[in-house]
């Protein structure tokens, strides 16, 4: 009974958590686009698309290996969190310097969130294009070149709103705090 | 593949996100008036904090909401700078009941309960300052405190 009703702040950062400039996020999610369009166009003019190719086919497709090479930094974003990603340290190291200061800081956890989803998203493009399923790496790119794409241009973190329809599905944030 | 399918897919994808972005920006934050009489209990939210006199703002957050935050420091300065007005944040992270139970569906959505405790007005999505006054006007407006039922 006492999460929510701490005095008036149960989502108040906690002692020593830093927010983080959520330009950094932002940063990353716009390169994240760019690579998932150059995925989408490799995967449309691949063997990606075409029903009966050999796994060796499919593993010579450049668009199987930069959806690889998407998922695995979408990995490191939500397992080592998202201050550790290569574009969150490119932008403090590089751009944010020529910025300014940010006027407010973010809380970390919901674009690492949003990381995990990138990842499962990328995972299962990965694992259909494996069994040979046409255009399921295709499929997978496209939602998650629109979901980056919001977060860059709009600021809307698609993979953050996520969170509580999962949990309303019960698939995260069962056995927490207070439930 | 012919490549001008391909550059139409792309196009198309950048139109359908640009679309999706474009309706979220337009529908966050707008302010619904809720007719009827749904009254809130504190302990349908998990809360001890009172409601406030004249209105009471209730906003829904996770810890997954990137823009809760920013939501919540425009509602308190909202209530301390208008007398018997107050804010209760509610932790949806793990108690999706109480999202089911007032049908929240995005972080952050805001209940303006009037001074009655009963729901005036509903915000999904980050308001703006002039969507915040708008809904607080609708609550004020009502004065449920004094019927006799």
């Amino acid at each position: 009974m006492a999460t929510t009703s701490s005095k008036s702040s149960p989502l108040a950062a906690q002692p020593g958590q830093k927010g983080i400039d959520p330009r950094g996020p932002r940063f990353g999610a716009a390169i994240t686009t760019v690579l998932l369009a150059v995925t989408v166009v490799l995967g449309l003019v691949g063997p990606s698309v075409v029903a009966g190719t050999t796994l060796a086919q499919r593993l010579a497709d450049p668009a199987f290996w930069l959806l690889a090479v998407i998922t695995v930094l979408f990995a490191w974003g939500a397992f080592g969190g998202i201050q550790s990603h290569p574009y969150g340290r490119f932008f403090r190291a590089v751009i944010a310097p020529r910025l300014g200061k940010p006027t407010e800081l973010e809380n970390p956890k919901p674009p690492t969130f949003a990381q995990l989803i990138g990842f499962i998203i990328g995972l299962a493009g990965i694992v259909l294009d494996l069994i040979g399923v046409p255009y399921g790496l295709v499929v997978a790119a496209a939602f998650a070149f629109i979901a980056a794409f919001l977060n860059s241009v709009f600021g809307y973190c698609l993979g953050c709103q996520i969170y509580l329809l999962l949990a309303r599905a019960g698939i995260v944030g069962r056995g927490g705090k207070t439930a | 593949m012919n490549p001008w399918i391909v550059v139409g897919i792309l196009a198309g994808l950048v139109i359908v996100a640009t679309a999706i972005g474009l309706v979220a920006r337009s529908r966050a934050g707008r302010v619904q008036e809720v007719r009827g009489l749904r009254f809130v209990k504190r302990v349908e939210l998990d809360t001890d904090l009172p409601f406030g006199s004249m209105a009471t703002f209730v906003q829904f957050s996770t810890e997954m909401c990137s823009r809760c935050p920013g939501t919540k420091a425009l509602l308190v300065r909202t209530a301390e700078s208008r007398p018997g007005v107050r804010y209760i944040e509610v932790d949806l992270t793990h108690r999706p009941d109480i999202a089911s139970s007032f049908n929240v569906l995005q972080t952050p959505t805001t209940l303006v309960l009037d001074n009655s405790g009963a729901i005036a007005a509903r915000i999904g999505g980050a308001p703006r300052p002039e969507a915040v006054r708008t809904a607080l006007d609708i609550a004020l407006r009502r004065d449920h405190g004094h019927y006799v039922i």
